[in-house]
């Protein structure tokens, strides 16, 4: 109540100042009035009563004044004065204004760009209806070393059975795969999500147009449902309301459209076209496959009000249960839930928050930087302060003006740093490497916008308060006592230049220190041999269709189109390999020797399915015993290629031609012995960041399947292979299409990309940083030495040596390069540990980075400090000495 | 103005319009007049403070002001305390009590 008439009271005085000021007459007209009467009852004449009470009053105007300072809401009309001035000083010093938004504008901008990413990536929710409610359920299994794997369809099925606090449980295939459109002109390849068919309803997303799937679609019923994307619908339908209940051909297989979903839900990858279910046979479900095989990703929804830990109680009796009645499927296999969220953020959140980290390194130097511009600015008028000190002008009132220049000053940065922060955005989208950031654009939104003024206004209070703070203890007499004598940098703001300086140089070396962690990892990486040589070799994928019934057609027409891809003009070797190296597994399996003692398995081989050829085509190297050959086929023995990581962790040095393994754990009398015929080089499997694995190779002979992809190593450029490859697969088959296509250089590529855009970025950030950092130490030394001019004169005078000079300016730029490089490096000890999980091949701590960035600081700070301490030891003494 | 008459501390001008006030609302010229009688002519508020004084304490929300008809039917503004102002009394009168106790004892000193 009070409060509030206090500021209604304010408010109206603002915006009636002309009826404040009439009412104060009247009410001094009401006072002069009854003072008079108060004079005549005392007996005085009705003039002389007057003259009295108005010289009793004072002077009328005077009071008038004061009334209107208190009414008045003087900091707003102080602050627009402050801003104008601000302005008009700020136009007498066009350099340094430029210099200082130019810095402000860099170190808003890249702030800008990466909280945008962190903003649409870390801090905008699902965009799911009660997206806090949706979990994934991962499996856990300490023998396989697994953590959150996708999930056995029967054990999904026997959760989303057994939890109560489910609403419900779906899954999905995390991949994409290809399917070809027949039948509406050329073949067309459409990107397919393979899901269960309480999907959607689980999202909480309904169709825009007809239904969606209902669970009981999960399962074959020998009919074919598709629901499409919004884009495909658009794309490849022309966005025709009547395509819902018609039928397409995919794969050479009649499928029913039942739905379009609505723009903007594209899960589980951006550029899925369309969704089918499972299809899982009753055949399937009755196979030991059906609980072993860990294919789809496994997301709940909660019951609403369900707190996680209650529901995982829940599962976890579950999954006990589940231990029990299935021991050789689920003896180690645990499962644990983390909210859908998060674990799609997993790991892109730490190399945005580094990044994040990074920028605010940058914004830091760069507020010292335009604070210390600010400090030599003030310097050259402290006499205007002093004079308006003296004057009577409050220290608190100088404070703000300076604090207002600055907020200005950051504003036009903060302008120019939105404009670059909105171009950084988009490149960051169109640098990203593969959907690492989830999204195809992130604009500028509300959170953004106000993440911009936050820091705007905070980095102006920031770069303000050094020469603020110095304002605040200045002595009027001290600065007018100087006389005529220019502005000399007096010692406490040289000492505050100085501080900013140091904590420049800590704050580069930090970022430089982080940026040298990851351009040594990306070193590294690209060093790594991936066991395979990938210059020269070309690769798409084939998937064969219904038409492709039975294992002979699959054979006969890979083979045919194997001799035809080898005929080609360049070509000197084709194969057949399921997944190219670094593409991942095509599966695991545990696995045993025959002969072995029970229990003495191994867990986690890959299985990669090559045809004759492969090694000599990727240049793997065969180490030991021969390659597959096509004499190896379904009716001989089955025969496999092991790599060395296998013969090292499993045979221990024994030879293992001849020997024979099982893909069980516990051997039954109908389990197929595959005999080991040769030993091939390690090739990464996953990533060139990450240990080739154990791994088998079986025949794409022996075991025929419908997809493969074929390699082309060829002596010209192995994308000039794609149009020939095209129309070899045309002429053997219109109805078929080529997908995946790549090489393998690119692939190799795409496992740097991560390493590289992190890198690159850092690297960026680190070199804006330490110039800025480098720009102040030039900066300071440059004001210290024209302030030591007269001194310069002097020793040179009294004949010291232009080089003993420059050394004592090169010097004082040294002492505060090393100060800086000592506090960073200390720092740097710890905070680079952050990095550990980004680096590769190389220690957080790595001595070697941290001697290397140092120096080069170091280096270029001396050459900073060069400058100035050459214009010091040319000053001519006679001249310096009639400065004044 | 008689020589014995002080003019009003500027600290205390404040404290005298509140406590003044609590007797009942009052426009300008009846407080300088009050503070006058009570203090038997001793204290002499200077005019020309008072009415930035009144404006201090109503942006203070301790005081209210609305303009009312007097007895002889003129118009005049008048104040009268807040639920606030009234604290502020207390408080204000307690801390003058505090000061004027202090300044006796230096004054007792020898």
């Amino acid at each position: 109540m009070s409060l509030w008439s206090g500021v209604r009271a304010r408010v109206r005085a603002l915006l009636h100042r002309t009826s404040a000021d009439r009412e104060l007459g009247e009410e001094i007209q009401f006072h002069i009035e009854l003072e008079t009467e108060k004079y005549v009852r005392q007996g005085r004449h009705a003039d002389e009563a007057r003259r009295l009470a108005v010289a009793h009053f004072g002077g009328v105007q005077k009071v008038r004044e004061e009334h209107r300072d208190v009414r008045r809401v003087r900091w707003l009309e102080d602050a627009t004065a402050d801003a104008r001035f601000a302005l008009r000083s700020l136009r007498r010093t066009p350099a340094l204004a430029v210099a200082a938004v130019i810095t402000l504008a860099l170190g808003i901008g890249a702030n800008v760009a990466i909280f945008s990413a962190v903003n649409a990536v870390v801090l905008r929710p699902l965009p799911f209806p009660a997206q806090d409610r949706l979990v994934v359920i991962g499996e856990n299994n300490p023998e396989k070393n697994w953590h959150m794997n996708w999930a056995a369809p029967a054990n999904l099925l026997d959760w989303r059975a057994g939890v109560a606090d489910f609403q419900d449980v779906m899954g999905y295939f995390e991949g994409l795969g290809n399917i070809v459109l027949t039948n509406r002109g050329d073949p067309q390849v459409l990107r397919l999500s393979t899901v269960s068919g309480n999907f959607f309803s689980t999202l909480g997303v309904r169709p825009a147009l007809g239904r969606g799937f209902t669970f009981d679609e999960t399962f074959s019923s020998g009919t074919h449902v598709v629901v499409l994307s919004d884009k495909a619908w658009h794309e490849r339908f022309g966005g025709d309301s009547s395509i819902v209940g018609r039928s397409i051909t995919l794969n050479g297989k009649s499928c029913q459209i039942i739905g379009v979903m609505p723009a903007g839900f594209a899960y589980p990858q951006q550029d899925v076209d369309l969704w089918r279910t499972f299809e899982w046979t009753t055949e399937f479900r009755n196979s030991v496959a059906f609980r072993r095989a860990h294919g789809p990703r496994a997301v709940a929804r909660l019951k609403p009000g369900v707190s996680l830990a209650h529901a995982d109680a829940q599962l976890q009796a579950v999954v006990e249960r589940l231990k029990r009645e299935y021991p050789a499927t689920n003896k180690y296999m645990g499962a644990a839930m983390v909210p859908l969220h998060d674990f799609l953020i997993g790991d892109t959140r730490l190399p945005l928050l580094v990044l994040l980290t990074s920028v605010a390194f940058l914004l830091l130097i760069a507020c010292a930087n335009v604070g210390n511009l600010l400090l030599v600015q003030a310097t050259g008028r402290q006499r205007e302060a002093a004079l308006r000190l003296a004057l009577g002008a409050g220290r608190g009132r100088l404070v703000r003006q300076a604090l207002t220049e600055s907020v200005v000053l950051s504003l036009i940065g903060g302008v120019g740093g939105l404009a670059l922060g909105w171009a950084g955005t988009r490149a960051l989208v169109r640098l990203q490497p593969a959907d690492m950031l989830r999204v195809r654009e992130f604009g500028v939104d509300l959170p953004v916008l106000a993440y911009v003024v936050a820091i705007t206004f905070a980095s102006g209070l920031l770069f303000g308060a050094a020469p603020a703070l110095w304002a605040r203890h200045r002595d009027p007499a001290e600065s007018l006592k100087d006389g005529g004598r220019a502005a000399v940098q007096g010692g406490r703001s040289r000492r505050w230049a100085e501080a900013l300086v140091v904590s420049e140089v800590a704050l580069a070396l930090l970022m430089t220190v982080g940026a040298g962690l990851l351009v040594r990892s990306f070193m590294q990486m690209r060093r790594v041999d991936p066991g395979f040589e990938p210059d020269h070799v070309w690769v798409g994928a084939v998937t064969l269709n219904s038409a492709y019934d039975t294992d002979d057609k699959v054979a006969a027409f890979l083979r045919e189109l194997q001799t035809r891809a080898r005929a080609l003009p360049g070509v000197t070797s084709a194969a057949l390999v399921m997944n190219p190296p670094l593409t991942g597994p095509s599966w695991t399996s545990d696995f045993i020797g025959y002969g072995r003692p029970a229990g003495e398995y191994g867990t986690e081989v890959a299985h990669s399915l090559v045809s004759p050829g492969y090694f000599g085509t990727l240049k793997v190297p065969l180490l030991r015993g021969r390659d597959f050959t096509t004499q190896d086929t379904p009716s001989s023995t089955p025969v496999i290629v092991i790599n060395e990581a296998l013969v090292r962790s499993y045979f221990k040095g024994q030879d293992p031609i001849g020997q024979r393994l099982a893909f069980e754990k516990v051997p039954t009398p109908k389990s197929t012995w595959y005999t080991v015929i040769g030993v091939a080089g390690d090739e990464h499997t996953e990533a060139l960041g990450i240990a080739p694995r154990p791994v088998v190779y079986e025949s794409s002979l022996q075991d025929v399947i419908g997809y493969t992809r074929v390699a082309v190593r060829t002596t010209g450029s192995p994308t000039a292979l794609t149009a020939p490859m095209r129309s070899v697969l045309r002429d053997l088959d219109p109805t078929l299409a080529l997908t995946n296509v790549t090489t393998m250089d690119e692939l190799r590529d795409a496992s740097l990309a991560r390493s590289r855009f992190m890198t690159l970025l850092m690297l960026m950030f680190g070199v804006i940083g330490l110039v800025l950092a480098v720009v102040g130490v030039y900066g300071v030394l440059a004001q210290v030495s024209r302030n030591r001019t007269r001194e310069m004169g002097i020793r040179m005078a009294l004949g010291a040596q232009a080089a003993q000079v420059r050394w004592l300016v090169v010097r004082h730029g040294l002492r505060l390069t090393v100060a800086g490089l000592a506090v960073g490096g200390f720092a740097a000890m710890f905070a680079t540990r952050a990095l550990t999980k980004l680096l590769f091949g190389v220690a957080p701590n790595d001595p070697a980075t941290l001697i290397v960035v140092a120096l080069l600081l170091a280096a270029t700070s001396f050459a900073a400090a060069w400058l100035p301490a050459l214009r010091a030891s040319r000053s001519d003494p006679m001249a310096a000495l009639r400065t004044d | 103005m008689g020589s014995d008459s002080a003019d009003v501390l500027r600290g205390t001008l404040d404290l005298l319009i509140l406590k003044t006030l609590t007797l009942q609302p009052m426009h300008g010229w009846g407080i300088s007049a009050r503070i006058q009688q009570y203090s038997r002519g001793v204290l002499d508020v200077n005019q020309g403070s008072l009415y930035p004084a009144l404006q201090r304490l109503e942006q203070k929300g301790w005081i209210a002001s609305d303009w009312r008809t007097t007895e002889n039917n003129r118009r005049a503004k008048y104040y009268q305390l807040t639920a606030s102002g009234r604290r502020a009394v207390g408080a204000e009168t307690a801390s003058w009590r505090r000061y004027v106790e202090a300044v006796d004892l230096i004054l007792d000193i020898g």
